[in-house]
């Protein structure tokens, strides 16, 4: 196989496929990265066995062929090369001299024959949504996601595909964020999938704004198809939670705040927030909201905020860490916190279909 | 842990179960809000309670999840109102649920299988133990009071109480058990607890790779920054001259860091064979507890437990034959009784006596093939007449030593199968003629001193125990 790039190209490509790759693999060919030259373009594929991910580059290519490289040592080699134009050329032992400028390079890799191949997607079923969409849905749920692996299937983000709307939820047992996302698809498409954590950090990472992604299914496996990338991960087999029971029915109270007052607000006051008991308290009076936090031997904090409130004067105390999540994954100005009393959970809505259901923690009296 | 109600008897609410999650349920409704306690709890059922848990069905797993991660405080204190102690609170699901369900089930029976005894980074949140091997699922008998004592003990107070720790025993009599068991206790104390562990073989491995790939640095400070280390079967490091260093290193600073060392063996430290005389007295410097295999009372109990916990009814009688017939280890004991039990269920035939030698027949074979080794009855006798196990073997004449010496040789003519080539090699070296000789001697000895023979027939019978 034998090619030329140039280095800005082949380094994004390169980005774009490292992070697949686990520090401590268990089949050496798992660190390498399967490089295909064909006629016009340069492939580049990196897989862990549960995710993997495929590139493309622009290359000018010499002679056709395939081999796989240490991925790790091959991008750090790329990056450091002094000029900008690459050669890249590998002979049938699969070992790699790259030249470029007056840096001479030779890695050996292992044939291409040994790199477990990314699944085929015939018969599956595809729907195309928008880059934008899909990027906002999650990056509003996947901080929820569980990380106790003893509840794995938890260890991901439902994607339910019903009624013409993706919804997307993730739940630890005690958050559960849900974002909806209005989308057309014919009946035979709709299913239920889960999707584990480490796809859904890459997929977030290279989604964009711009553009569609195409979407396919098939048994056990998923694929997004987006900006000249590939990736394809396996899907948590097991049956999500009904997440509807979580969801609390009429609020007592709603009380609109400002999101970054509030956020920032939090944010300072749980620096005194013990290690123990995590918690921070809401005091809701008369058109006043209190936050206050303590920690016993070290301090306490607190501050006020002026919020349009009329209901009855109570106090409910949450997790900091877990409210200001969805505060931080949000962009709007304005936010719903919908209450019924201190034991019951509360809810953080927007005008769009959004809902963060957060349960309270015990005021220790 | 999630499990199936699997006949419609074990589902049905009996008054008295009624009864008692009326009681539940009032002391439980103050805690919780009105909204929370009919949204969570209104189609919850008490199905079982028992003396040390109680178990309740729940629509789906959603509310499992829920109420273990938000409600478990509140419920527990109801609970001791309405019990008048704290419980163990299992869930479980109607048999009527349908297709969600039984996947469920299979995921977890997925979960459920036992974790490969690997060590584990420390700091994540599983710490790679099998979960269902836990101070609550231990059987405590006079053969192991000891050493479950001293565990739990090092579990509540790490380091401040026995450091290091070593267990010894046989095949199958709950060293592993007892180790993760501590683990899962001291992890579930406080989840940023560094717990480590693993079998020594591993540790073994991981040194040298570590050597191979220049990671010796990495590896040095993943096991020296442990706070609990557990290492099974720590004979494995004999003979491992470099190994035996590197472990002396990570074991002065964990003592001296006031970390819990835990270790197992299959033999006292004392009886490792080229283990370093420095390694030695540093396990031998804490608590050394030995598990010994259970008695017959022990063993019933155990039986009991496990078919309590896997929801098995058998026959009184079948519970006995297992008891009596079985008695070298408690993982054969476990492995004959899931045999039966699935027979059971599956082919839904009545078990019989008959049946169950049947079934068992490679598992009886084996107990009595090896039920009795020669060294356990070296050990006996030379506990007997106060004589050391290494004079056994030793070529000393003295009659003292002697007599033990043959009277071992005898019992191990007469309770193993071992050929009189093997006898001579277990007793250092000697020739068959020479066993042969003291089979004679002793038996002539019996005939002519009713003392001896009695002593023999009691040393006999506590080996057949």
């Amino acid at each position: 196989m034998k090619f030329s790039v140039t280095k800005e190209k082949l380094l994004e490509a390169l980005q774009q496929v490292q992070n697949v790759v686990s520090t401590r693999t268990t089949l050496p060919i798992l660190s390498n990265v399967l490089l295909q030259a064909n006629e016009t373009e340069l492939y580049l594929t990196t897989t862990d066995l549960d995710v993997g991910v495929r590139g493309t580059c622009e290359a000018h290519v010499d002679k056709a062929g395939a081999t796989t490289l240490p991925a790790r040592r091959v991008f750090n080699i790329i990056r450091e090369l002094p000029s900008s134009e690459i050669q890249i050329d590998v002979d049938g032992k699969n070992a790699a001299s790259i030249r470029s400028g007056q840096s001479f390079f030779k890695i050996l890799g292992l044939p291409e024959d040994e790199f477990p191949p990314l699944p085929k997607f015939e018969g599956a079923k595809v729907v195309t949504m928008r880059q934008k969409d899909l990027r906002d849905g999650l990056r509003k749920t996947s901080y929820a996601i569980s990380t106790d692996e003893t509840r794995y299937v938890l260890n991901g983000v439902l994607f339910s595909f019903k009624d013409n709307k993706l919804t997307l939820v993730a739940t630890d047992g005690r958050r559960l964020a849900m974002a909806e996302i209005e989308l057309e698809f014919p009946r035979s498409h709709e299913s239920d999938l889960i999707i584990p954590t480490k796809a859904v950090t890459e997929l977030h990472r290279l989604l964009t704004d711009d553009g569609d992604v195409k979407v396919s299914m098939s048994n056990g496996q998923i694929a997004f198809d987006l900006n000249k990338t590939l990736l394809v991960s396996k899907l948590i087999e097991g049956n999500y939670p009904n997440y509807r029971q979580v969801i609390p029915g009429e609020a007592k109270e709603r009380v609109k705040l400002e999101r970054e007052m509030f956020l920032n607000s939090l944010r300072r006051v749980s620096l005194l927030a013990s290690d123990k008991s995590h918690s921070v308290k809401l005091n809701f009076s008369k058109n006043n909201l209190d936050i206050t936090a303590n920690t016993p031997e070290v301090g306490e904090a607190k501050e006020s905020l002026a919020i349009p409130y009329k209901g009855r004067e109570f106090s409910i105390a949450f997790n900091p860490e877990f409210l200001m999540a969805p505060l931080r994954a949000l962009t709007e100005d304005e936010v719903f916190l919908d209450l019924i009393d201190e034991m019951s959970p509360g809810v953080v809505k927007i005008q769009t279909p959004f809902l963060y259901v957060i349960m309270p923690m015990r005021i220790s009296s | 842990m999630w499990r199936f109600c699997n006949t419609v008897n074990n589902f049905r609410m009996d008054k008295k179960c009624a009864q008692l999650w009326q009681r539940l349920s009032a002391a439980l409704k103050p805690q919780i809000s009105a909204d929370s306690f009919k949204r969570w709890f209104s189609t919850v059922d008490l199905v079982e309670a028992k003396e040390e848990s109680i178990t309740l069905s729940v629509p789906n797993n959603i509310y499992q999840l829920w109420i273990e991660s938000n409600y478990m405080q509140a419920l527990q204190n109801a609970i001791i109102v309405a019990f008048g102690g704290p419980r163990s609170v299992k869930f479980c699901a109607p048999s009527t649920a349908g297709a969600q369900t039984s996947a469920e089930d299979s995921a977890t029976v997925k979960e459920a299988l036992p974790a490969p005894q690997v060590g584990v980074r420390p700091g994540t949140t599983v710490p790679g133990l099998n979960p269902r091997n836990t101070f609550e699922s231990f059987v405590v008998g006079p053969n192991n009071e000891i050493a479950h004592a001293a565990s739990l003990a090092v579990a509540q107070a790490p380091a401040r109480t026995y450091n290091p720790l070593f267990i010894y025993g046989g095949v199958g009599l709950g060293k592993t058990h007892l180790m993760q068991a501590i683990g899962q206790f001291v992890w579930a104390k406080r989840k940023n607890v560094k717990v480590i562990y693993v079998s020594s073989e591993l540790f073994i491995n991981e040194f040298i790779d570590a050597i191979q790939h220049s990671n010796l640095v990495k590896f040095r400070k993943r096991y020296r920054q442990a706070d609990l280390l557990l290492i099974d079967d720590i004979q494995f490091l004999g003979g491992k001259e470099r190994s035996q260093e590197e472990f002396f290193h990570t074991f002065n600073t964990l003592f001296d860091g006031h970390k819990q060392i835990v270790l197992s063996s299959d033999r006292p430290a004392s009886e490792i064979a080229n283990l370093e005389h420095r390694l030695v007295s540093r396990f031998e410097w804490g608590l050394t507890a030995e598990l010994q295999p259970p008695a017959i009372e022990t063993r019933l109990a155990i039986l009991r437990k496990k078919a309590d916990a896997m929801q098995i009814k058998l026959h009184e009688d079948v519970f006995q034959f297992l008891a009596t017939r079985i008695r070298t280890n408690v993982r054969r004991l476990e492995g004959a009784l899931m045999r039966v039990a699935s027979f059971a269920s599956l082919s839904g035939r009545e078990l019989t006596n008959e049946t169950v030698e049947h079934l068992l027949k490679d598992i009886l074979q084996e107990e009595g093939r090896q039920s009795i080794t020669i060294e356990q009855i070296q050990r006996r006798v030379a506990e007997h007449f106060d004589v050391r196990l290494a004079d056994m073997t030793s070529k000393r004449r003295p009659a003292s030593i002697a007599f033990p010496r043959q009277v071992a040789m005898y019992l191990a003519r007469e309770l193993t199968k071992a050929s009189l080539n093997e006898i001579g090699d277990a007793f250092g070296g000697r020739d068959h003629g020479t066993v042969l000789h003291a089979c004679k001697l002793v038996k002539k000895r019996i005939a002519e001193q009713d003392n001896i023979r009695q002593t023999i027939s009691y040393i006999d019978s506590s080996l057949q125990r």
